[in-house]
């Protein structure tokens, strides 16, 4: 599960919205951005610069490609640009969930602990 | 109308952002920005972020590589034309932002007397003391 990337940074919260976004997935950009603010509730707004600039990190990083053309749904949707997430672009969200699990975990240990009446 | 101002501007950002990012994503952005039915203020702002972004990386990366094409453009860099074209249209960018928020021109009188007032005394007593009667006529 761990990938070559184990002692990489924290990701970025617009990094970590689009490989989720993605991992549902092939979306386009502005399918990429509905889907982030479905996941947060409308409570993460991604606008198109952002978004961009990102995808691009992504996809030189090797974790966002090109989707293939077939998997495309309809006439109109051919000429948008799909984007899919990579074997690699898996296993950093995989890493970084995991991640993310381990300081959940470590915080409710700590809050239980510091309550009061139940230390 | 606002939109269209707002469109335009958003286009010539996009026309200052770096060729292979223009090339690889300028038309999606447009399209997005035509798709979203408001928030046109965010969205220039975004784009504006945008272009310092690319902009900053490019200082470290003049050559980078078009993922769509595969080749490699390498943009003029910031002359002085191009700084001349950025102060201009930073200009541009920022005219356009404040009609969008419907600010007035901050060298008019901000101060609109009521059409009732008919006159006005000004009585000055002394430098730290003036005295404004105004009154209204029926």
């Amino acid at each position: 599960m761990v990938s070559d990337s184990g002692k990489r940074p924290p990701l970025s919260s617009a990094t970590l919205h689009i490989l989720l976004a993605l991992a549902g997935g092939d979306l386009h950009g502005y399918g990429i951005i509905q889907e982030v603010a479905r996941n947060s509730d409308g409570h993460y707004k991604l606008g198109p610069g952002t978004l961009y600039d990102n995808l691009k990190k992504l996809m030189d990083a090797g974790w966002v490609a090109d989707a293939p053309a077939q998997r495309r749904k309809s006439a109109k949707e051919d000429d948008r640009r799909f984007y899919t997430l990579t074997k690699k672009g898996r296993d950093t969200l995989a890493t970084e969930v995991d991640r993310l699990q381990s300081v959940i975990s470590e915080a409710k240990f700590r809050l239980q602990i510091a309550r009061p009446g139940k230390a | 109308m606002k939109r269209i101002l707002s469109r335009l501007a958003y286009r010539f950002l996009l026309r200052l952002h770096p060729a292979s990012f223009q090339h690889d994503f300028g038309d999606e952005m447009l399209w997005i920005f035509d798709e979203q039915p408001g928030g046109a203020a965010y969205l220039l702002f975004d784009g504006a972020i945008s272009l310092l972004r690319q902009r900053c990386r490019l200082l470290n990366d003049p050559g980078q590589l078009s993922i769509t094409s595969g080749v490699v453009i390498t943009d003029p860099g910031m002359g002085p034309l191009r700084l001349f074209q950025g102060g201009l249209s930073s200009t541009a960018i920022l005219a356009c932002f404040l009609l969008l928020l419907g600010h007035r021109n901050p060298l008019s009188p901000s101060v609109r007397w009521p059409k009732q007032m008919a006159s006005c005394t000004l009585k000055l007593q002394s430098i730290a003391n003036i005295d404004v009667d105004c009154r209204t006529t029926p």
